[in-house]
């Protein structure tokens, strides 16, 4: 039975917290254990969406959610809150992102400030959970899009570009069955539909 | 966080690398004491830095507890005598002594000295009264020389 | 599908480097330190009001129950304000004393315990002999506890005065309390004290105390070693470790404000009583 700090006031954090920290076991104890997390942590506020193993993601989203709220707690102009971005933060361009922009964001939000989803794991590899970790309010496209049908997706791309490709050779088919008369009604039917692989392939 | 702290050390200042947990500080075998009367013996061995050796408690744990008989080895002499403050982790409200306190007393219970010059926890008269038959040893004379009770 | 989503988006982080570009808005106002609950304060006061911050050891029904015990408790004495480094008086009823009731006057060193397991350890120097008293601080059988003198240390636990020369842990049984005009804050002492010669109960140098005068002239260059390579300088970053030693403020003010008003009536009883010391001492001097 212990009691409470009472030194330090903390905000509550809106996610599920476990009783116990995960060690993240490595070599260097303690120390490496908060290496690790700073790293994960500097990649989530920088680019607002990363795939990590699940236990590291989970931990660095506490550690990334504290910092949030510390943020938005004190604000740019208290010492020990600096000193601690400044620490978690490896990039320090990235301290400026923390006070500037994710702290307006997140100000009004009665929600978590990351989400994390399970991801698929790789077929022949450990077998380690993986976990997607986003701030929210990042500039990507949803991971969980509600309309079942996407014009963008690729799937939908390469069917509606074989639709076109079939429609053109039936037309020209058409074309030519009906015109005995010189003159051909389409062309190029084939350029269009390459360039739309092509992009899909550079994705 | 040991691996680190070993790999750091370099193996001639490796002494040990582990954690131990605190000590109990439990009056057992062989655990020297401090004699808090003014008897002779206790007085003279205290004064040359030979503090007594516990060679028996006697109770089942052989653990002494506050209030209980044991016997000591002093100046090459076995003496009986009784723990009157301990360094171990107490009971709520029952004083805590920074040393390992035994008032000297003989088989009939008569202290050897004739005041105890340190505070006694009051918890002593209730344990000592108990273990006091009627025709058995009578060790409510060592409260008569105490001088202050916490 | 989902898979071919997250592969295409996890692995092309280069590209989104320019997320700052949303809203690039100059910060409206300059937020200082969000104004606090002023009734977070008691938080200092009360510490034993807040549960355990080990959700193993939670139970919200125990934790009211406990907390209504506490607050009866209260209202049957006296507990006043002290913290570590304070220096009090505890009167309890003993059955093993032959006034059948005992005084003990010491510092205190130590606070712990959440609830009604809350206590706290009182150490003087008595008769040259060193002296600890546990006590449960909602112990029915304690008569009185009186503030003899009220201040702070610099340490948060005073058990290096174990060790340390024993005038600094040595006080009079019969101590005066000395009266702290009102609304002054609470003075932090800042005696640093003096150790004995090796061996010590612990390794002070490690824990970084800074109520120790005189305790680089002990050490060794092994201890100075070991010390510095068992320094965690990254644990004060740890927020985590942090928040699971505390009670979060959302959870603190709906404690805080269940319990508010009885011990501001406590407070206001407290303060009358004192007033009325204060103008019955002169005639019992004079009588």
């Amino acid at each position: 039975m212990n009691q409470a700090d009472v030194s330090k006031l903390v905000s509550k954090l809106r996610i599920k917290v476990k009783a116990e920290h995960r060690n993240l076991r490595n070599p260097k104890g303690p120390e490496g254990r908060i290496d690790k997390l700073r790293k994960t942590v500097t990649g989530l506020i920088k680019f607002e969406r990363i795939e990590v193993n699940y236990n590291r993601g989970d931990e660095a989203r506490q550690y990334a959610e504290r910092l949030i709220s510390e943020a938005i707690r004190h604000g740019d102009c208290h010492t020990p809150t600096m000193k601690m971005a400044d620490f978690w933060l490896l990039e320090k361009e990235l301290v400026h992102k923390l006070f500037k922009v994710l702290v307006p964001r997140f100000e009004n939000s009665n929600v978590s400030f990351t989400k994390m989803y399970k991801a698929p794991k790789p077929q022949y590899s450990r077998n380690l959970e993986k976990a997607v970790l986003e701030l929210r309010g990042n500039p990507y496209p949803d991971l969980f899009t509600k309309q079942p049908n996407n014009r963008l997706w690729i799937q939908n791309v390469l069917l509606e570009a074989a639709k076109h490709d079939y429609r053109q050779s039936k037309y020209a088919e058409i074309a030519q069955n009906m015109a005995k008369n010189e003159e051909p009604t389409q062309v190029n039917s084939e350029a269009p539909k390459s360039e739309i692989i092509e992009d899909i392939k550079t994705q | 966080m040991f691996k680190s702290l070993i790999t750091k050390l370099c193996p001639s200042q490796l002494t040990c690398g582990f954690h131990t947990t605190a000590c109990l500080n439990e009056v057992r075998l062989l655990t020297r004491l401090r004699v808090v009367d003014n008897s002779e013996i206790g007085m003279r061995a205290m004064a040359e830095g030979k503090p007594p050796k516990i060679i028996c408690v006697y109770n089942k744990k052989r653990v002494g507890f506050i209030g209980d008989r044991v016997m000591v080895a002093i100046k090459g002499q076995k003496k009986k005598g009784i723990l009157v403050g301990l360094k171990q982790i107490q009971n709520v409200k029952v004083p805590k002594f920074d040393s390992n306190n035994i008032v000297l007393i003989d088989d009939n219970g008569t202290p050897l000295g004739t005041r105890i010059h340190v505070p006694i926890p009051t918890i002593l008269r209730t344990i000592l009264k108990e273990r006091t038959h009627a025709k058995g040893a009578d060790y409510t004379k060592l409260l008569a020389i105490a001088t202050r009770f916490v | 599908m989902i898979f071919l989503e997250f592969r295409a988006l996890s692995t092309l982080p280069e590209r989104v480097e320019e997320p700052p570009q949303e809203e690039p808005k100059e910060v409206p106002q300059r937020r200082g330190p969000k104004s606090t609950n002023p009734i977070l304060e008691h938080r200092h006061i009360y510490p034993e009001f807040l549960p355990d911050p080990n959700p193993k050891w939670r139970n919200s029904l125990r934790e009211k129950m406990e907390r209504a015990d506490m607050l009866k408790r209260r209202q049957q004495i006296d507990i006043p304000e002290f913290y570590v480094g304070s220096i009090l008086a505890v009167t309890i009823a003993d059955p093993h004393a032959q006034g059948k009731t005992n005084k003990f006057v010491g510092i205190c060193i130590e606070r712990k315990g959440c609830g009604l397991r809350a206590e706290f350890t009182l150490r003087n120097v008595v008769d040259h002999q060193g002296l600890e008293v546990r006590y449960d601080l909602y112990d029915p059988t304690i008569d009185k506890i009186q503030v003899l003198r009220l201040e702070k240390r610099l340490d948060d636990k005073l058990f290096y005065l174990r060790d340390a020369l024993p005038e600094y842990s040595t006080f009079p049984l019969d101590m005066d309390p000395e009266i702290l005009p009102e609304g002054t804050p609470v003075p932090v002492n800042p005696l640093k004290v003096k150790l004995k010669p090796k061996p010590w109960l612990e390794r002070w140098e490690r824990q970084e105390l800074k109520g120790i005068a005189n305790i680089e002239q002990y050490l060794t260059t092994t201890n100075r070693l070991n010390r510095k390579l068992r320094q965690t300088p990254w644990e004060k970053f740890d927020l985590m470790k942090q928040y699971r030693k505390t009670i979060p403020m959302e959870e603190q003010s709906d404690i805080w404000s269940e319990v508010n008003n009885q011990l501001q009536q406590l407070q206001m009883a407290r303060k009358k009583m004192a007033r009325k010391r204060t103008f019955t001492a002169p005639k019992t001097q004079l009588g």
